[in-house]
């Protein structure tokens, strides 16, 4: 059973109920009292008129007793492992204190340079194809070039 | 409620536009009234004007100001009350031509119709017509 709505009043029309009117262009009115009908044929506009829906919506009449749920979005951060950095590994990398950072970036540098000074030395002959503006004699480190007397850092 | 000399529209393209009742179908009273889905018999008394074509062609439909014709009715001002109670009028009277056979003289049909002539029998108008509320 479809209950419809008056046209004028906002009333609810149950079957058998009222009128309907239908317009020269087609459009449909629906009354449930001769009442509104009559307003209707008047003209009168239901947003004038206090008893309608129409207006008791727009002056906001009846509204303060309904509670309004407020419904609050919430957008749950989630931590997410990627390529290379596995969640456990991430965690880990958070957990670090930034003395323990920083030594280990310290440990990190010095282990590099042991590692470039060996392979430094290890083919300390030139290599033949050399790009021009490069270092014309052999391969030398950056601490034996500043620790070589009379020659300017490079 | 229409009976003589009742107004109403003819809305279909027959070529009549405005037409008065001048006997009710219905029963053998002189007094009867139609409502939606009735037969009537009608004067026209406006029509759009024959074209020339028409004019010429001795088949073609040839509506006239002044020409008795049958019609239906298919929208009234006054109320219908429906099976399940409800109550429905339009704005205007309207009716469609017909012949003395039931059938319909004109091909299309413009505007609302009463679902009510389904119920009367006159199934046709109704599939035709392009709303029927």
């Amino acid at each position: 059973v479809k209950v419809e709505i008056d046209s004028f009043s906002g009333h609810k029309i149950y079957p058998s109920r009222g009128r309907i009117f239908v317009r020269g262009d087609s459009k449909i009115f629906r009354f449930s009292k001769p009442k509104h009908e009559s307003m209707f044929k008047q003209r009168k506009n239901p947003r004038v008129i206090a008893w309608t829906q129409v207006y008791r919506r727009q002056h906001k009449k009846g509204v303060a007793d309904q509670v309004q749920k407020k419904k609050t979005r919430k957008t749950v951060k989630s931590q997410r492992g990627y390529a290379g950095l596995s969640l456990a590994d991430l965690a880990a990398k958070k957990a670090e204190s930034p003395a323990a950072r920083l030594a280990a970036r310290e440990a990190a540098i010095n282990k590099a340079k042991q590692e470039k000074k060996a392979a430094a030395t290890k083919d300390g002959k030139p290599k033949a194809a050399r790009p021009a503006g490069q270092a014309s004699g052999p391969k030398v480190s950056k601490q034996q070039m500043k620790n070589a007397p009379g020659k300017g850092g490079r | 409620m229409l009976g003589l000399k009742a107004t109403m529209t003819i809305i279909d393209n027959s070529g009549a536009l405005l037409a008065e009742c001048v006997n009710v179908l219905k029963r053998k009273t002189g007094h009867g009234l139609a409502t939606v889905g009735d037969e009537i018999v009608v004067v026209v008394q406006k029509a759009r004007p024959v074209s020339a074509v028409a004019s010429q062609s001795a088949t073609a439909l040839k509506i006239r100001r002044g020409d008795v014709r049958r019609a239906v009715v298919v929208r009234t001002k006054k109320e219908v009350i429906r099976p399940d109670g409800r109550k429905i009028r339009f704005d205007d009277n309207a009716a469609v031509l017909i012949n003395t056979k039931k059938e319909l003289l004109a091909t299309r049909i413009n505007g609302v119709v009463s679902a009510d002539l389904r119920m009367k029998g006159w199934g046709k108008i109704a599939s035709i017509a392009p709303k029927v509320m």
